[in-house]
């Protein structure tokens, strides 16, 4: 079976930091990683146990409405895990066996979790509609961690591994560059504004760590001038972190351990710099990763989290905006709505900056995912992934005519852009929500 | 052979009932959730968390935005189910004479609560009979199926077929010697079984299926609760609140510690990272 992504090889395996199994360790290793699993996490038992099989998930996975795969259908990539977790660890499976629906491992299954759980979003609408709420993305979550410390898993996330440990950030920026970056974006401020606003980085004794999004040095640079003109704006003692200049946490999506590491990386960074408050910059699954994850990975920490979104709608009565002659959309990125609680306060800054808002349906907890979910941005994907937003493009197109498309997500902006595209809207622009702030702005000169 | 249908196997069938279906949770409890799942909007309070995951369980709201049809039948299911054990109850107990309570004649009673009963048993095998279909029906389900998913739903439709076998007006059922029987099971001092057979089958399936109960998906009568209270746990909150910890044993094995395990793949550790 051939898996539609590019699997990292033994030495890119190495570099990441993992060891690969020899194929004829793989069964041995991959039911005491499942065991491991399964007794580590509730919700894997919980959620492979109960699923009656009634099949209402799946008109409500994007992911299957766009490729039509029935693999894509959540409880039946569920399944994908299921079987073999009944077979081996369930009483009914062992005495019972097909009849029950359990199957014994094959060494084609590997493959197939690669294609399939690499083509689930963990975008969670699933268990927005599941009667008992099973979610087929902590399946996801739980696969993939099985299989990359099998060391098996695409060449884009262990790429993305060796770029973090090295450089602290997923785009492999060094230090020197960042400051370049930060540089030429107060330039490009001081030239609009007349007005000398800094992006500190690392500066010690700050009250306020920002983690952006890397991608946010360079292609989505107007998101971080709008919290940095914010910031500026409001007299914050503020400072962003060499150390973690990303708010993604790709380990949330490959590997649990490595999401462990990222998130201790944000405490060590957080108490380097003396900050009581990490404002999360936009990031999806990094916002869930800090929101959600830090207790249980990083033990008690000391200071506060907030969402930039967050702590820009309670600041926005302080901030001098002048609506924008714009109509806007706004697509909830999943990881806001259902996983973070981030739901109306990008809305009631859309609200404040643009002059027409308009609502996509469905939206907030039950929008659909923009199928670049879950790191799902491999250029080799690009059929797929645009199967995989077809739901977002029609969901769009039936709004009309718009101005700007507001998604502020770093996975997202790097998705949505092909999407729009491929189906024949590729002119309409888009960008975060911080951007619409930044330019709302009017500062006195 | 009665014997052991009547005296020796209903307590065989409730124990592995019983015990199968504590065992079924407490092995899920014992699991930690190194991670709090979330799903937003999230109840504000602990009254509001109950008030929530209470109505997607009685209501299956769930199923009502997603598939309407399926969320009928579902619910109908459950409603009459739950209907005829509570009337199973009653009724038996009271010998149909529990409407006499509420003022009802010893008749109209009788008559009340058999009519109850046959409204709600159709409804039951209509249900079943619907949710079967439908199986087959719809071409994801029908790929999604094993036959144990057919099995469950023929395994409660014959107890349901026996059961309203003995409504027929043709049939007659001696309502006090199953009573006399039943609380001699209760009471732990069994007496033979009446030799109906119509009962006998009846009964003999029931617990059959009280067996296959903690073994099967229809645990997710318990499973649901577990599942929908982890998920509308509160969020964390930060900075932590003093003696908050999470229980951090993520994916170490007993005895190894939070750090050791920290190690990625198969423990070769960090000495080979960024080589
Ligand atoms: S909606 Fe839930 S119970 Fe139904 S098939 Fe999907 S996962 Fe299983
Ligand atoms: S998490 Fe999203 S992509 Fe994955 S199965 Fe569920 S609905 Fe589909």
């Amino acid at each position: 079976m051939k898996v539609p992504l590019h699997v990292a090889k033994e030495q890119e395996v190495k570099a990441a930091g993992f060891k690969p199994t020899p194929e004829t360790e793989i069964k041995e290793k991959f039911l005491a990683k499942l065991d491991d699993v399964r007794s580590s996490m509730r919700s894997i038992m919980v959620m492979l146990e109960t699923c009656t099989k009634c099949g209402n998930c799946a008109q409500q996975c994007h992911s299957y409405l766009g490729t039509n795969d029935y693999n894509n259908f959540p409880a039946a990539r569920a399944e994908l895990m299921r079987r073999v977790y009944k077979r081996y660890f369930t009483t009914a499976g062992k005495l019972l066996g097909r009849f029950y629906g359990a199957e014994e491992f094959d060494s084609e299954l590997i493959s197939k979790w690669m294609t399939y759980f690499y083509q689930c979003n963990e975008c969670r609408r699933c268990a927005q509609f599941c009667p008992f709420g099973i979610d087929t993305a902590e399946v996801t979550i739980a696969a993939r961690h099985i299989m990359s410390e099998l060391g098996i898993m695409p060449k884009f996330m262990a790429g993305i591994a060796v770029n973090m440990e090295k450089s602290g950030n997923n785009m492999g920026i060094p230090k020197p560059a960042i400051v370049d970056c930060a540089e030429f974006m107060e330039d490009e401020m001081r030239d609009e504004t007349g007005l000398d606003i800094k992006i500190p980085i690392d500066k010690p004794n700050s009250d306020v760590l920002y983690v952006p999004s890397s991608a946010d040095f360079f292609t989505n640079v107007d998101t971080m001038i709008g919290a940095a003109k914010m910031f500026h704006h409001l007299g914050v003692n503020w400072t962003i972190s060499s150390k973690i200049l990303e708010a993604a946490n790709f380990g949330l999506l490959f590997n649990m351990n490595v999401m462990r590491e990222h998130n201790q990386r944000l405490k060590e960074a957080a108490r380097e710099v003396g900050a009581s408050l990490v404002v999360q910059g936009e990031c999806g699954h990094g916002w869930r990763a800090a929101r959600m994850y830090t207790e249980g990975a990083s033990g008690p920490v000391p200071f506060k989290i907030m969402h930039v979104l967050e702590y820009a709608a309670e600041n926005l009565s302080k901030l001098p905006l002048r609506k924008l002659p714009l109509r806007v959309t706004l697509h909830d990125p999943c990881n806001y709505a259902r996983a973070g609680g981030v739901i109306e306060q990008p809305r009631q800054i859309i609200r404040a900056c643009v002059e027409e808002f308009v609502e996509m349906t469905p939206n907030r907890e039950e929008n659909f995912c923009c199928g670049g979910g879950s790191g799902i941005l491999m250029d080799e994907m690009m059929e797929i992934r645009m199967q995989l937003g077809k739901k977002k493009a029609e969901q769009v197109k039936a709004l009309g005519s718009l101005d700007y498309f507001a998604v502020p997500c770093s996975i997202c902006k790097a998705q949505l852009p092909h999407v729009m595209k491929h189906y024949g809207m590729g002119s309409l622009s888009m960008g975060g929500v911080m951007d619409l702030v930044g330019k709302a702005m009017v500062f006195d000169k | 052979m009665l014997y052991f249908i009547g005296q020796v196997f209903p307590y065989i069938a409730m124990g592995v009932f019983l015990a199968g279906l504590a065992w079924r949770v407490l092995t899920w409890l014992k699991a930690p959730v190194p991670f709090q799942l979330t799903m937003f909007p999230a109840p504000a309070s602990a009254v509001e968390r109950v008030t929530a995951v209470g109505k997607q369980l009685c209501l299956f709201t769930p199923l009502y935005k997603g598939d309407r049809t399926l969320w009928f039948w579902a619910w109908i299911m459950h409603v009459s189910l739950a209907l005829v054990i509570v009337g199973h109850i009653v009724g038996i107990y009271f010998l149909t004479q529990q409407f006499t309570l509420i003022g009802l004649s010893p008749k109209a009673s009788t008559l009340l609560s058999e009519s109850l009963g046959t409204v709600a048993g159709i409804m039951l095998l209509l249900s079943l009979l619907a949710l079967f279909y439908r199986r087959t029906a719809i071409a994801e389900v029908k790929r999604l199926s094993d036959p144990a998913d057919y099995f469950d739903l023929l395994l409660i439709l014959a107890v349901v077929i026996t059961g309203m076998h003995m409504r027929l007006p043709t049939v007659h059922v001696d309502l006090p010697v199953i009573r006399t029987y039943l609380g001699g099971l209760l009471t732990l001092q069994p007496v033979p079984i009446p030799e109906n057979w119509l009962f006998i089958s009846h009964f003999l399936l029931v617990n059959i299926l009280m067996i296959y109960f903690p073994f099967s998906k229809l645990v997710h009568l318990l499973g649901s609760v577990v599942s929908r209270a982890m998920i509308s746990e509160a969020p964390p909150v930060y900075p932590t609140p003093a003696g908050v910890q999470r229980q951090a044993t993520i994916f170490a094995k007993e005895g190894q510690s939070y750090e050791s395990s920290a190690t990625r793949g198969q423990g070769t550790g960090s000495q080979s990272r960024g080589v």
